[in-house]
């Protein structure tokens, strides 16, 4: 594969409740990365939205969004996932050679929508959608169970990675404020109240308001935009089943089939990798992940947050806002490789990893490999 | 110009389409249409490597149901993309199944689009594109119950009455004009195995003696709301030459959107003053004609497949996509220019004006106009077909698909 | 009621309704036998046509072979735990709500099936559960052929 270009982002800094309109919200983040990039609205030729109808509370909510996201009489269309598989859809639409210059992002505005209800919707409508007893909760909590007992993982050590990713969400500038937990302790994460047996309240993410987006160029382009492009040089898209009995959750198969693909793609190692940026649900989550695309061996991923090159955003605990938390993986990686991830800065990083997902935990996982330098 | 790896349909299969699919379940009717394809192209379900699935998810109040479905898609294991537009969800699915073949990164992909409508409310889930928009009403002392009934009507019928006035305005059609359209497609669909409304003798009488819904539009004139499902795959020229008897290239792709047609929660949208005026679909095909090569749409498309749900579009798409001469199309349909033996037939299938599945609409326009290449439609039309088009409408009127396609690849430009 | 523009300048006004969003779903070949079986107190599952694995609740198409699993398999009413959790949210369609009390949460294998589902284990504590424990399903007390009709699981030999 040709490497593409990352040549300008822009997150709208989560909040509990932004106070602004969906559209002032996604002109925000348009504007942003094409003002940071020194683009104009006319070079960009395409555009995928990555936004969810009912998280809008909205039929076609996109049809709406065409000129807040810059789209007008632009090519453009939507995935309905993460935000990091609209990215995909963009990387297809440079590497036709029909597109010179894409634009992605991903919005949602979860104070407006209960969430955890929008997946209630996600489930088989003949049996487990009336039962209602599969939720985001119980799913992240059987993991957690199953990878516990599997690999001999404690409670202390999943608490430990969680204090981690909350404290270094506090190092991460944009990270949603209620997020940024300093002092945050393996003690005070045990001693919150249970979700969903073994996982705890401070386990799982804060959901934020907010807006994220990413431009895309093929080489040629990047190297005349940017002195400082980070290249894409491999993805991998992978759903499991959707059938939570014939899944062993104690690995992530989609991670573990989306990285393989990567890598090839990219012609890169796990071991060449120097910082990793991936959406979990939780901090076990995480290091599931992040065992599945082979940075640690299994039951060892919290050995990842303690060398401090998995998720030094603080990765989804950071603030996570459906449809672009992929995205910020995304930027969060691309910072790290131009060495602009201030204040969480990882040294040297020249290639890294970055992924989303979507549907019980991570049914569905995509995983970009990035380098940073010309 | 064409794209870095010129991709080609090996396949258009349906499941069977009908208002209540009542005796299957969402995943189950997909996979009949997902069957149907695999085994019309000769291929394995194995060698599928990327699936792209998508629907317009207020119908069945089910939220990114491929979750669910994975297994029924050939998806298992497998990298999978949700594309949803609205009305434009089957052609936006289908260009990016183009696009996931064009870019080189996939070989074998499958591209579905569905809707079991009898699910849901169609009313209420065309209502709520612009529910958060009207939803003052009520306080203004507009009655719900009203409101919904003068916006949705059974199908987007409030904006799209707006639409035919423009159009009629400009055109001088009649309603007469409209009821032929309603016809040929009606009778069409007769001929078509897997349509909704098989009406082989009705008249333009017929059509013009059932009541108004919303000035010019009559009860008689409008599209089904129907379940089903289409599917088709995509590869390389290389595998399609191989596989396929007449492999249908994808020579040209746009989707250019327009601003919304309603004033949409902080007064955006509305720049347009004529709703039948769709610079989107102008721009879409211009684009997607000019990466086929083609100078002259009029005298080099041979067949097209146009959306409309009313008739009046299809007057209007046909002239917007630069078939007809602006104000000539009503003229055409007269003299029998668009029929099944005419020199440009249009919508042959019966067209969503016979079948309309929301989810799968805008792909089966494509599907049916690449079957006409292969000689393999429902509907066949007795010359042969070298160059064909399948177009999409839909969101607040702003939302446009446009797939010219063709049994000779588009050489690259030197 | 009327508003009072000139009163609400510079006021931010909020409109509240609830709009009716009513949805029925076909359940379809597979799952319509189910709940026939349901009605009779018992669990009928689809075997895949290729490779023999067993799917509870029922379904016409193997994710693996994807070959047709149209069989139907009679399945007795005995399972085994795989894994478990104990939470007090309820969360529905419409809300994301904390109970007082837990609801333990099970995934279930019927004895026979190569799947397994989420449900409820009743008549025990979390402390009592654990993986690989034998259960029992435990009937609703009306049937309606409705998926509810399962009330649960609970632990073979008692509490």
């Amino acid at each position: 594969m040709e490497r593409v270009g990352i040549v300008g982002y822009h997150q709208v800094r989560p909040e509990l409740d932004l106070q602004m309109s969906p559209y002032e919200c996604i002109f925000t983040a348009v504007r942003g990365a094409l003002d940071g990039s020194g683009l104009k609205r006319k070079d960009i030729t395409t555009v995928i939205s990555a936004t969810n109808d009912y998280y809008d509370g909205k039929t076609i909510s996109n049809c709406f969004k065409v000129s807040a996201g810059g789209a007008y009489m632009k090519d453009e269309s939507k995935v309905e996932m993460d935000g990091a598989h609209a990215a995909q859809y963009a990387l297809f639409r440079i590497l036709s050679q029909n597109h010179k210059l894409a634009m992605v992002y991903g919005f949602s505005m979860p104070s407006c929508m209960p969430f955890e209800s929008t997946r209630i919707l996600e489930l088989d409508p003949t049996f487990d959608r009336p039962i209602s007893l599969m939720n985001g909760y119980a799913t992240s909590g059987m993991q957690m169970r199953a990878y516990m007992k599997k690999y001999g993982v404690s409670e202390v050590q999943i608490a430990e990675a969680t204090a981690t990713n909350w404290k270094n969400a506090a190092k991460n500038p944009l990270a949603l404020q209620e997020a940024q937990k300093a002092g945050m302790t393996a003690a005070e994460v045990l001693k919150s109240d249970i979700l969903a047996s073994p996982l705890r309240e401070l386990m799982y993410p804060l959901l934020g308001d907010g807006c994220t987006a990413l431009i895309l160029a093929p080489e040629k382009q990047a190297l005349k935009i940017t002195d400082d492009p980070v290249w894409i040089t491999g993805v991998g898209n992978c759903q499991e089943t959707y059938y939570f009995g014939e899944r062993d959750l104690t690995t992530s198969l989609s991670m573990e089939k989306a990285s393989e693909a990567a890598y090839k793609m990219a012609g890169v190692k796990p071991s060449d990798i120097d910082v990793a940026e991936l959406f979990g649900f939780t901090a076990c989550e995480d290091m599931i992940l992040a065992e599945s695309a082979g940075l640690a061996e299994r039951g060892k991923g919290d050995s990842l947050f303690a060398k401090g090159c998995l998720n030094p955003s603080g990765g989804a605990t950071s603030g996570m806002t459906p449809c672009a938390t992929g995205l910020n993986r995304i930027v969060e990686a691309v910072k790290q490789l131009q060495g602009k991830a201030e204040g969480h800065q990882v040294s040297g990083a020249k290639k890294a990893i970055a992924s989303g997902q979507i549907g019980f935990c991570a049914q569905n996982n995509i995983l970009y490999v990035l380098e940073g330098g010309n | 110009m064409c794209a870095k790896v010129q991709p080609a349909i090996i396949s258009a299969g349906f499941c069977e389409h009908a208002s209540k699919r009542s005796d299957v379940n969402m995943a189950e009717m997909v996979n009949e249409a997902v069957e149907d394809t695999i085994t019309k192209a000769g291929i394995e379900w194995k060698d599928i490597d990327c699936i792209i699935n998508g629907n317009m998810p207020a119908f069945e109040g089910a939220n990114i149901p491929e979750l669910w479905m994975t297994d029924h898609l050939a998806a298992k294991n497998k990298p999978l993309l949700r594309v949803t537009t609205g009305g434009t969800t089957g052609g936006s699915v289908t260009i990016a199944g183009y696009y996931a073949v064009a870019s080189g990164m996939y070989d074998m992909v499958l591209a579905i689009g569905f809707e079991q409508q009898s699910c849901g409310s169609t009313t209420m889930g065309l209502a709520s594109v612009a529910l958060g928009e009207f939803s003052i009403m009520p306080e203004l002392g507009y009655a719900y119950d009203k409101l919904v009934s003068n916006m949705g009507a059974g199908a987007a019928i409030g904006i799209a009455s707006y639409q035919a006035m423009s159009y009629m305005r400009r055109s001088r059609a009649t309603e007469e004009d409209l009821a032929r359209v309603v016809v040929q497609n009606r009778r069409n669909a007769a001929k078509n195995w897997y349509t909704h409304l098989k009406m082989p003798t009705v008249t333009i009488e017929d059509v013009l003696d059932t009541p108004y819904i919303s000035f010019p539009l009559r009860f008689g004139m409008v599209c089904p709301a129907t379940d089903g499902a289409c599917a088709m795959i995509f590869t390389t020229e290389e595998k399609a030459r191989q596989i396929a008897d007449i492999p249908v290239y994808v020579n040209g792709v746009g989707s250019y959107s327009n601003e919304s047609a309603i004033v949409h929660a902080d007064c955006g949208g509305a720049g347009q003053v004529d709703p039948s005026e769709q610079l989107g679909a102008m721009k879409s095909a211009e684009v997607a004609y000019g990466q086929a090569g083609i100078s002259f749409p009029n005298k080099e498309i041979d067949y097209a497949e146009v959306y409309s749900p009313f008739p009046n579009q299809e007057l209007m798409w046909v002239e917007r996509v630069g078939l007809f001469e602006e104000n000539t199309a009503a003229e055409a349909y007269e003299q029998g220019i668009t029929a099944l033996n005419g020199e440009l037939p249009i919508n042959c299938s019966g067209g969503v004006n016979s079948t309309n599945a929301i989810g799968a609409s805008a792909m089966e326009r494509p599907a049916e106009a690449a079957l006409q290449i292969m000689g393999k439609a429902g509907n066949q039309v007795p010359k042969t077909v070298h160059t064909a088009l399948g177009h999409g409408w839909g969101g607040a009127v702003n939302l446009i698909t446009h797939v010219v396609m063709s049994d000779e690849p588009q050489r690259k430009w030197r | 009621m009327p508003l009072d523009l000139e009163k609400m300048e510079g006021d931010i006004f909020t409109s509240k309704g609830m709009i009716k969003a009513d949805f029925a779903f076909w359940v379809g070949l597979a799952m319509d036998k189910f709940y026939d079986g349901i009605k009779e107190q018992k669990f009928i599952g689809t075997k895949c046509s290729k490779c023999g694995k067993v799917f509870l609740p029922p379904r016409n198409r193997c994710g693996d072979c994807f070959a047709k699993a149209e069989e139907f398999v009679d399945l007795p009413g005995t399972a085994t735990l795989k894994n478990f959790t104990a939470t007090p949210w309820k969360i529905t369609e419409r809300r994301v709500k904390k109970g007082n009390k837990n609801t333990l949460v099970g995934l279930v294998q019927v004895d026979g099936a190569d799947s397994a589902f989420i449900t409820e284990i009743l008549n025990t504590t979390e402390d009592k559960l654990e993986e690989g424990m034998k259960l029992k399903v435990v009937w609703a007390k009306r049937i309606k052929g409705h998926p509810q009709d399962i009330a649960g699981f609970e632990p073979v030999g008692g509490a």
